[in-house]
């Protein structure tokens, strides 16, 4: 009994050190960015007196509002457009049997195998040749295939009754139709689930926008990197500009904990 | 987009006026109905992955600066060639090894060490901690760099002064590549644990109490029937090791570093881009993007095949 409980004790503490570990950083960067300016370097664990005056500070070096408008755009559109076309051939490869279906979806899968590095440039070339270069769109553009979306959604659908398909198919109803009144509606817990995934992704994404986006003011992420790099000492504005690129995603967490959770094991990748 | 053509042309190739062709041309049009729904996704994958994985390898024979106005040269393997001579990439790529085996442990050990552990408690404090443990691996990559420099920062930083210490973590060139591994680590840490604590619930019950009935200790259980059903699930976390690892360190090593000191964090993802945007050297990025690729097709196809052969799978 006595090792049981030695056992248990043991295994609590482990995981409190864990969490600690994982927490820590983030709380820090919180409390930072609400100190006051004076009390910046302060190592006492509750930010007391609180104070907005770093966030006011970070407003006057960069655009907040327009950072956060851009990032919720690119990261809104991209969703969107990553959820219509993987919901459109997700519904072929489910619904339908064809020649060469089990190839194009190897296409698909394939992807996994290509490191964005290996396709950088070549997009970079074919972007600037189409004057996309610096701007929101020609960021979402190459993102809109996601092979994540379209497995997962395949998954999904060929659970889906085939009883209800061919029912609605004897009320005469076409496949275009079947799609949007039929399965769309009963995917809505899936649909969510990877919506949120999608845009978190989107959201965070680093690597496209710094490679398209010379301007500094033009994502959060990379407003955040500029004030890394020019303003290398101000940790509380920096603080509270790093705050605003993590606030949206954490408090998602927060609310929708356990579905995004099992989102993110579900779909295994990123 | 050959196979989007061919059922497009014969669809309208078919006259309208002759009536007896009708049925064939209806049945025609509906072997074109799948291939409508992929066309959108298709045309997006040719265009954003196949065709720049193609000009890659084209790109990679070819001396350009990335100017439009200046001429391209073909070159040959000679990209290749300088490539292979550069002791930056064989020290890059030896790097990158360094990471991703420096990554293991806080992928794959760690978190099948936490998961038995969170067996042992009860189910809602095990969801609580796995809640905070999986914050991180939301935090976007550069607020994380941000914060951490911040923690890390000598002198003034939290870090140095609970430790009572001065040391420059992030530009030493000893600790650096250590620094861009833990961070990375603790981005992953709690994804990871949740991937294991799913492959562990996958496990049937039924091998431990038939075990446990033959006399088993709960040790030998874990090394001779838990951990082998687990083997699956801790080769993709092998997998996924490699396959994030690019994604999640280059915002750190882009704003933490800028791959130095002395070139110390500049692993083969950073390389590439240096000699793309910082060098303006296309021809050498693409040689080394095909590399790279042609590295993971291998990493990749290794993991799978042990998977297959060695890996326990319960049927």
């Amino acid at each position: 009994m006595m090792i049981d409980r030695l056992r248990v004790l043991g295994s609590h503490v482990l995981l409190i050190v864990t969490a600690v570990v994982c927490v820590f950083p983030i709380y820090w960067l919180f409390a930072t960015a609400l100190r006051r300016p004076e009390d910046v370097t302060s190592l006492s664990p509750v930010p007391w007196p609180m104070s907005l005056a770093n966030y006011g500070d970070a407003a006057h070096k960069v655009d907040i509002a327009g950072l956060v408008a851009n990032t919720f755009f690119v990261a809104a559109l991209s969703t969107v457009g990553q959820l219509l076309v993987a919901l459109l051939a997700s519904y072929a490869f489910a619904m339908y049997t064809f020649p060469l279906q089990r190839l194009l979806y190897l296409a698909f899968v394939g992807t996994w195998l290509v490191p964005f590095q290996v396709t950088m440039l070549p997009n970079y070339i074919l972007l600037n040749r189409m004057g996309l270069v610096d701007s929101l769109v020609g960021v979402v553009f190459p993102t809109l295939c996601s092979a994540l979306a379209l497995l997962l959604l395949r998954q999904h659908m060929s659970a889906f009754p085939k009883e209800l398909v061919a029912a609605a198919k004897i009320d005469g109803r076409s496949s275009w139709s079947i799609l949007w009144t039929v399965v769309v509606p009963n995917l809505r817990p899936a649909l969510a689930a990877l919506t949120i995934v999608l845009f978190i992704n989107a959201w965070n994404e680093y690597f496209w926008p710094a490679v398209l986006l010379r301007r500094s003011n033009s994502v959060l992420q990379l407003g955040l990197r500029s004030f890394m790099g020019t303003e290398g000492e101000q940790w509380g504005p920096m603080m509270a500009v790093a705050s605003l690129a993590c606030l949206p995603v954490l408090v998602l967490y927060l609310l929708l904990q356990r579905q995004i959770v099992n989102a993110f094991v579900r779909s295994g990748l990123k | 987009m050959f196979v989007l053509e061919a059922p497009q042309e014969s669809g309208t190739a078919v006259p309208e006026q002759v009536p007896a062709r009708r049925p064939a041309r209806r049945r025609l049009l509906r072997r074109a109905v799948p291939y409508l729904y992929l066309a959108p996704a298709l045309s997006l994958l040719v265009l954003w992955t196949y065709r720049p994985l193609a000009q890659a390898f084209e790109l990679s024979t070819l001396s350009w600066n990335l100017l439009p106005t200046s001429p391209m040269r073909s070159v040959g393997a000679a990209n290749y060639q300088r490539l292979l001579e550069l002791p930056s990439f064989s020290g890059s790529i030896w790097r990158t090894v360094v990471l991703i085996v420096g990554l293991l442990p806080f992928t794959v050990l760690l978190p099948v060490l936490i998961a038995f552990a969170s067996r042992r408690v009860s189910a809602r404090a095990r969801t609580a901690y796995q809640a905070f443990a999986f914050a991180p691996f939301l935090v976007a990559p550069v607020a994380a760099a941000a914060v951490w420099r911040w923690l890390l920062h000598p002198g003034s930083g939290a870090v140095d002064r609970v430790l009572g210490t001065d040391r420059n973590w992030v530009y030493d060139a000893k600790a650096a590549p250590w620094v861009i591994i833990a961070i990375t680590g603790w981005h992953l840490l709690g994804f990871a644990m949740l991937v294991v604590w799913a492959g562990l619930a996958g496990i049937s019950n039924d091998y431990d109490e038939a075990a446990r009935v033959d006399g088993a200790g709960p040790r030998q259980i874990c090394r001779w029937i838990t951990l082998p059903l687990l083997s699956p699930t801790l080769l993709f976390l092998v997998l996924t090791t490699v396959l994030l690892s690019p994604t999640l360190t280059f915002p750190l090593i882009d704003s933490m570093t800028q791959g130095g000191p002395a070139q110390a964090t500049t692993n083969i993802y950073y390389l590439l881009w240096d000699y793309a945007f910082h060098s303006f050297d296309a021809g050498l990025s693409a040689a080394a993007g095909v590399l790279l690729f042609v590295g993971f097709g291998v990493v990749a196809g290794a993991l799978v095949w042990i998977s297959e052969k060695v890996a326990f799978h319960d049927d």
